[in-house]
């Protein structure tokens, strides 16, 4: 029963993490090495949504994943100079975003718990389902953001970097500072995890 | 409760919650270049230089302090204690270089007049070489202390004129051993440096406006050097022999010269 599900999912997994984008982003990356604070804003401007979703799923509320994706872009800004070249930047930032986003949970006291909410219904989206698909999907997707509540900062982390994020293997290990090899497993018992909260067999993040 | 998703449902439920995730009300940028730049400001002492600048000026920096204190030895030693620590090499020099002035009506050169590489060679005390690529020296002089030798290359056919009035070229060999890490520090900040390939071994090509490097002379003192001409230079070593060849060339072309030495 746990066994397929961790595997199909890894082997959905895109592992090509360096084509297209970050040639340019290494461009970017060398004009603000240098002093070039525009080039730094067109990549706060690129990755300031991703960055924001991160933090959200960390914080669980808006305001704090904005200001927590804020403090990530200024710190990365100096830290600019450890950034190793040829690196892919958008996983080396988003590690960064999560460092504040977790820290920032730390400092208020938060209980593991986090309001993670999304919007119920969108404006365009789910017109081919029928009335009553929509309402378990809908069911369903309530159900999971539960147990997604629940779960460990690490897991909700390791999920969302999957399927929010969609980033590849390579990125996952390094947004999450792991070996590319512990990304399947990690991937994997968080799915477990999840599951067995969704299913009540768990009712607490344990 | 004991509901079960399949794997489907559940990556399915996962997608659905990723797609509805709340979207970034606002632009960030302005706020965050706001926050570089009042952190900035808190750090006045780094004056705005990006922070892949510090280290090259810090190693300056403690170059030129170990400079002022080569007249104070007792004060040298602490500051290798103190700025060794930090992975700074420290070297006592016994002068600092000034820039040579690169123009001027005539060019004078120091040093005893050779005839020939062969007379050079007997007054410096070792074998000096010529580069066969140039042809003979206009003339050479051999400085004493401490030894150098320059051959002096007036206009050359296809040598471009350099700073120096009438000159196309000068090569420059004394008995020294050359340490790129304190080639690159020393050469000062108008001047770029690369290794090429020489002869089986490697040689450094200065370019841009190197005034001066720094080398080890036989007893290992440091000892500076100051380039004739502040323009394109190729250094090497071989036998214990430090050479350099000073002309306004490519690198291309100053390593084909330098090929040619015997």
């Amino acid at each position: 029963m746990r066994e397929p599900l961790g595997r199909t999912v890894v082997r959905g997994m895109r592992t090509d993490s360096l084509e297209g984008r970050p040639a340019e982003d290494a461009v970017l990356v060398e004009r603000a090495q240098h002093g070039d604070t525009d080039a730094y804003g067109e990549l706060v401007r690129r990755y300031q949504a991703l960055a924001t979703r991160t933090a959200y799923v960390i914080t669980g509320t808006s305001a704090e994943a904005e200001d927590a994706a804020q403090d990530g872009f200024t710190k990365a800004y100096f830290a600019l100079d450890r950034f190793r070249s040829g690196a892919p930047f958008r996983p080396w930032l988003l590690r960064i975003v999560a460092n504040e986003a977790k820290n920032r949970r730390k400092a208020l006291g938060r209980r593991p718990t986090v309001d993670l909410s999304v919007a119920e219904d969108r404006p365009s989206g789910d017109t081919a389902l029928s009335p009553e698909a929509a309402a378990l999907a809908s069911e369903r997707r309530e159900l999971v953001l539960g147990a997604l509540r629940k779960l460990r900062e690490e897991d909700r982390l390791v999920i969302a970097y999957r399927y929010f994020l969609d980033l590849s293997e390579a990125e996952m290990a390094e947004a999450l500072g792991v070996a590319r090899g512990t990304v399947k497993s990690r991937l994997s018992r968080a799915l477990v995890r999840l599951r067995e909260v969704a299913s009540g067999e768990v009712t607490r993040d344990g | 409760m004991g509901k079960t998703l399949s794997d489907r449902e559940l990556e399915q439920a996962l997608a659905d919650i990723g797609e509805r995730l709340p979207q970034a009300t606002r632009d960030l940028w302005p706020a965050v270049r706001e926050r570089i730049d009042r952190r900035r400001a808190r750090r006045w002492w780094a004056l705005g230089v990006p922070r892949g600048m510090l280290a090259p000026i810090a190693a300056t920096l403690a170059i030129l302090l170990v400079l002022t204190l080569a007249l104070t030895p007792d004060l040298v030693a602490r500051a290798a204690e103190i700025l060794g620590l930090r992975g700074v090499q420290i070297f006592r020099v016994t002068a600092t270089p000034s820039p040579m002035p690169t123009t001027g009506a005539s060019v004078t050169f120091t040093g005893q007049r050779a005839a020939s590489v062969e007379e050079a060679s007997r007054i410096a005390g070792f074998p000096v070489r010529e580069p066969a690529a140039l042809g003979a020296p206009d003339e050479i002089y051999v400085d004493a202390a401490p030894v150098r030798v320059t051959l002096v290359y007036r206009s050359r056919q296809g040598l471009p004129a350099t700073a120096l009035p009438g000159i196309s070229a000068l090569v420059v060999e004394f008995r020294g051993r050359l340490d790129q890490a304190v080639v690159g520090k020393t050469a000062g900040p108008e001047a770029h440096l690369e290794s090429v390939p020489l002869n089986g071994g490697v040689a450094t090509w200065l370019s841009g406006q190197p005034h001066q490097f720094f080398y080890f002379d036989p007893n290992g003192n440091f000892q500076s050097e100051t380039l004739r001409l502040a323009g394109n230079t190729l250094l090497w070593e071989e036998g214990g022999v430090t050479y350099r060849l000073e002309a306004q060339v490519t690198k291309e072309e100053a390593v084909r010269i330098a090929s040619t030495f015997r």
